[in-house]
């Protein structure tokens, strides 16, 4: 599937700054095998006096953009075309739970995908007793890790509202997980946390939806702005599987990764830090549009 | 005429090793001359050679921030005034295994952030590095531009009951404890003056001359700048990083001095952007870098890491040491030096299992009343806090530790050997009483080597209880002497004595220290305009009771302004300024003398109790305030004077002069406003006269009682009198000549121009033509100025 995105994100300051810096992971990836970025480019604006590309630890795009000059305004615009390749669907080949630790223990590796890596609390995912027993309820000994790592994400999209309005980017997953509700970060925290707290590593990603559904299908949530789901390990076998929590249901052709991580502060959009006084405010826009839906 | 043997009735604990007997119960040997010493004195000459001590600490201003429930708060340092002796020939062998063991940590360190063979190889399992937050993943794969991850390195060791060393932990990331390590040294040798002298004890100096050169040696190129980056004022060891900057004559910085341009890292000064290519870092790594590291520091520099990158920066030690002082480590660096070294670890470290295999967990599990159980991603040192294990989310009592626990904890739990460490002797009541005591050993890399400091930092308990001797729990420290059987080098200085003197080129001065010596003089002055207004307005009120009384009234309105409320003792007003003065002081401690801090400080304490006292009394006494008010204006003038006659005349000192001339030419032209005012009541030209400190110069220049023309003469426009709105702002103005870049190829800076023009102004006029809305004007040009010296150094 072929797509055309357009990303825009705006930043506004009360008063002008002096000085930023800010690390950008805004490019979608480009994934052997996974998908393909066939032209992309990420112009921020006004022109910053500084910028390195690089990738990070998790193989991830990165742009650190520098400004020494004043500005009241800030925008960083991405414009690519994107091929998110099919991939069939896997056998089921994941161990029971009860297999996990062994499965572990006999892995001396800290390569980037190296699930060691997902497997404890990071820094905008704790382990927290009550998702832990929400996870360990859902636990059938019976089932492989796989078939877990679905029922916790469905019966999180059964249980949480979802909504725009209730979190911010800083809420924390427990805080979410109490009142159920909450935004695709949340979903993916939680279900991340829930997984890594019965012992199944589990990661972040960044990415985004195509914004008009298939004919006969609904619009998904969170089309209109970046999204996230969770990227689990189900052992050495099967590898890793992506599923999407806060529309239940497993990734595929609909989804273009952007960044991956433990967690939202390893692939956050914009990370900035800049010398200013008063407010900021920000807007996002984002248009995913596959190409056979462009009028010739 | 000594009353008894101080250690006659010194008793040490069965099973316990001791600091001064040995196993067959003598004395050990370098003890001797030292005990043979203190045995001669009474203990009168004792408790004032203790105090004598005690003075030299809290007149150098150092203290101790403890927390407890109800808050930070500071205490006196608790100096042990007994030292710990220790024989050269066993200290030589410690360090050497510490060198040892220095070398492992950095081949260790150099495996994490490189090919993580250690991992590969299973001598280190995965999920300890993985899941460690001091493994900083944008790290990986970044050389240090010295070659070296590992500069400074402290490690703390105790002596167990067999009488051998062992290593309890290793400090990596930003030991603590140098600039305590000498403070206790200078202290206790006031104490023991006489026969230190002559004593055979290795000096420190030596030492931070090698510590200043290896840090020197790092720069690369001469140009470069050392700095010691500091978390700030907040950080409960602060004042020990003031003090080493102080007496090592590095730059103290805070993370927001610092910025990256084009992957260098430099610091913001008042001259402009200056390179900084050395960081001795007091600030753990993950807050170093909001953009890369933990996004939610406020005490970092966005982009230091991408300049460690580039390889145009030096960290000491190196972003990611932190990570070897993981308490989990402990169990696997014997078998690690095996592996990397091919030999066994000369000093031992306290032995230790991880939790997270089966059968460590179940040896765990079943030695558990010999163990000690702590989290194993700990990094601190031990004994410091009872840490509590987390596991799920949940805290879990090492008493409640069952087998589900057990199993369920695993990666995140570590047993420990309960130590039992030697005793050393204190002073308890009079007493010599054995307490338990762990050792702080200190060394840095050079050319050659490592080097190791022949001294130390010593923890010491207050109970007999092992496993508690952090200060935080109410212990003390001692210095430690390494005692020699030949004679030392006697030389304590820092400058080496063959090398020729020079005058390295004058510090820089970072913006924010600008700033806050600039509001310092701007803060001492405004309280004290606020004090003699005060001190009128008591007078007054003495002379006429009237609370409507005109004068009162306006003097009432004037204080207002300064929103200060007359109707008490000491107004809170007037305090909140002394406070913002000192904490302005205490944030350039490190470029302030240590009696003008506590000059400061003890100006500040004396509003306090005074305020206390006056507030205690039945009604408020005008006689008493006017009287406080005196008090506290002499010890302002102490203040001054201290800074007047000892700082040096440079930048900073220009700062803060700027500071204090602007601020009292605005209070004067806001007084004159007031008080000279046409429709002013009877006696305000008296009043402002007085307030301005010039009524004998009125007396003396004109042989007229006061009016309008000769106040405003003499307290506006006459060059000669230091009180004079003109005055000031010719004194601002040669300030300002003095500042980096006040010139530009002939051309004036935006600052020059301003004080130039309304210097020109005042100059010009004659006293007819200051009219109240005139002067109200000049207050507003005078501020002005002073918006401008902030935008243009302290930004």
């Amino acid at each position: 599937m072929l797509y055309d995105i357009g990303v825009r994100i705006t930043y506004s300051y009360d008063y002008p700054t002096d000085a930023g810096r800010h690390l950008l992971r805004l490019m979608p990836a480009d994934l052997p095998g996974e998908q393909r970025v066939i032209v992309g480019v990420l112009t921020p604006t006004p022109r910053p006096e500084e910028r390195t590309d690089r990738i990070d630890f998790f193989g991830n795009g990165t742009t650190e953009v520098g400004y020494r000059s004043a500005h009241e305004k800030i925008e960083f615009r991405v414009e690519a075309r994107v091929e998110r390749l099919a991939t069939p669907p896997r056998l089921d080949m994941s161990p029971p739970l009860s297999g996990m630790p062994r499965e572990l223990s006999d892995i001396r590796d800290l390569s980037p995908w190296a699930p060691h890596h997902f497997l404890g609390a990071s820094p905008r995912v704790p382990i927290d007793p009550d998702i832990t027993a929400f996870a360990r309820a859902l636990a059938d000994p019976n089932k492989t890790v796989r078939e877990i790592a679905e029922t916790v994400g469905r019966q999180l999209h059964r249980e949480m509202r979802f909504d725009a309005g209730a979190t911010t980017v800083d809420t924390p997953p427990t805080e979410a997980f109490q009142r159920r509700h909450g935004v695709c970060q949340d979903f993916s925290h939680i279900m991340i946390s829930a997984l890594r707290g019965i012992g199944i590593p589990a990661a972040y990603t960044s990415g985004f939806l195509r914004t008009i559904p298939p004919e006969g299908k609904q619009r998904l949530e969170g089309a209109d702005a970046m999204h996230a789901w969770v990227r689990v390990w189900c052992g050495q076998e099967t590898g890793w599987v992506e599923y999407d929590p806060t529309n239940a249901l497993t990734v595929g052709q609909d989804h273009i990764v952007v960044a991956r991580g433990r967690d939202y502060s390893d692939v956050s959009p914009v990370k900035g830090v800049m010398r200013t006084y008063g407010d900021q405010s920000s807007e996002q826009a984002v248009d995913v549009v596959p190409l056979d839906a462009i009028p010739a | 005429m000594p009353i008894r043997d101080p250690i006659s009735d010194y008793s040490t604990i069965p099973g316990v090793s001791d600091e001064l007997i040995d196993a067959s119960g003598a004395v050990r040997p370098s003890w001797r001359p030292f005990v043979d010493h203190i045995s001669r004195l009474t203990p009168e000459d004792l408790s004032r050679r203790f105090a004598r001590g005690d003075q030299y600490l809290r007149d150098a201003g150092v203290f101790f921030r403890q927390y407890d429930p109800s808050g930070p708060s500071e205490r006196d340092w608790p100096l042990s005034h007994m030292p710990v002796v220790l024989h050269d020939s066993e200290f030589s062998e410690i360090a050497d295994g510490l060198k040892q063991r220095a070398e492992l940590l950095e081949a260790v360190v150099a495996d994490l952030y490189g090919p993580a063979r250690l991992v590969a190889d299973g001598h280190l399992p995965a999920a300890l590095v993985a899941e460690n937050p001091e493994w900083l993943r944008p790290l990986i794969g970044v050389q240090p531009r010295s070659g070296h991850f590992l500069h400074y390195l402290a490690f703390d060791l105790g002596r167990g009951p067999d009488g051998n060393w062992w290593v309890l932990g290793d400090r990596t990331q930003a030991p603590s404890g140098l600039g305590f390590a000498l403070e206790n040294r200078v202290a206790t040798r006031r104490v023991f003056s006489d026969f230190f002298a002559d004593a055979n004890i290795h000096r420190l100096a030596s030492f931070f001359r090698t510590f200043r050169g290896a840090l020197l040696g790092l720069r690369g190129d001469a140009d470069g700048r050392v700095a010691i980056l500091t978390p700030g004022l907040l950080n409960d060891v602060y004042y020990e990083h003031a003090y080493i900057a102080r007496y090592l004559g590095f730059m103290l910085l805070e993370g927001e001095d610092l910025t990256v341009e084009r992957g260098q890292v430099m610091v913001r000064t008042v001259a402009g952007l200056k390179p900084v290519s050395v960081l001795w870092r007091r600030l753990d790594a993950a807050y170093a870098d909001p953009l890369e590291l933990n996004d939610t520091s406020r005490l970092g520099t966005p982009g230091l890491v991408g300049a460690v990158r580039q390889g145009n920066v030096s960290l000491v030690n190196a972003l990611g040491s932190g990570v070897l002082q993981t308490r989990a480590f402990l169990a696997f660096l014997p078998r690690i030096c095996q592996a990397l070294r091919g030999e066994s670890l000369r000093l031992p470290n306290i032995a230790t299992w991880w939790c997270g295999h089966d059968a460590e967990r179940a040896h765990v599990r079943s030695q558990f009343e010999r163990m000690s159980i702590g989290p194993a991603f700990s990094t601190r040192p031990l004994f410091e806090a009872d840490e509590p294990i987390v596991a799920g989310g949940q805290t879990i009592d090492p008493g409640a530790l069952d087998d589900a626990a057990f199993a369920a904890l695993g990666r995140g739990m570590v047993g420990q050997e309960a130590v039992k460490l030697s005793t050393t002797p204190v002073f308890v009541d009079g007493r010599l009483m054995p307490r338990p005591m762990s050792l702080r050993v200190f060394m840095v890399r050079t050319e050659t080597g490592w080097e190791v400091m022949h001294g130390g930092y010593a923890r010491i308990g207050r109970s007999v209880d092992a496993t508690a001797i952090a200060l935080q729990q109410g212990g003390s420290v001692a210095d430690v002497w390494i005692h020699s059987d030949n004679r030392v080098d006697r030389d304590t200085t820092l400058t080496p004595p063959d090398q020729t003197f020079t005058r390295s080129q004058p510090g820089i001065l970072p913006s924010r220290s600008a700033d806050n010596l600039y509001w310092m003089g701007r803060y001492v002055e405004r309280a004290e305009g606020v004090m003699r207004l005060l001190r009128a307005y008591h007078i007054r009120t003495l002379e006429n009771p009237r609370a409507d009384a005109p004068l009162v009234r306006t003097i009432a309105d004037q204080l207002e302004l300064l929103e200060i409320d007359p109707a008490v003792g000491v107004p809170d007003g007037l305090r909140n300024t002394l406070d913002s003065a000192v904490v302005s002081a205490s944030r350039v401690r490190d470029r302030f003398s240590v009696d003008g801090w506590a000059a400061l400080e003890d100006l500040k304490d004396t509003a306090d109790s005074l305020s206390a006292s006056l507030a205690s009394g039945p009604a408020i006494s005008g006689d008493e305030v006017a009287e406080a008010m005196g008090i506290l204006l002499r010890k302002i003038s102490g203040f001054y004077g201290l800074v007047h006659e000892n700082m040096y005349r440079f930048m900073g000192w220009r700062f803060l002069s700027t500071g204090r001339a602007l601020e009292r030419a605005m209070a004067m032209t806001s007084i004159l406003a007031r008080f000279a005012d046409p429709a002013a009541p009877e006696g305000s030209m008296d009043l402002a006269v007085e307030v301005g400190d010039s009524v004998i110069s009125h007396r003396r220049r004109y042989s007229v009682s006061t009016n309008r023309d000769t106040v405003i003469d003499l307290l506006a426009l006459d060059a000669k009198n230091p009180r004079s709105v003109l005055y000031q702002l010719e004194v601002v103005k040669d300030l300002v000549a003095e500042l980096p870049g006040s010139e530009i190829n002939g051309q004036l800076s935006d600052l020059s121009r301003a004080i130039l023009k309304v210097h020109t102004a005042v100059t010009v006029l004659r006293p007819g033509d200051l009219d109240t809305d005139r002067l109200l004007s000049l207050w507003g040009e005078i501020a002005d100025v002073s918006n401008t010296v902030t935008g243009s150094y302290f930004k």
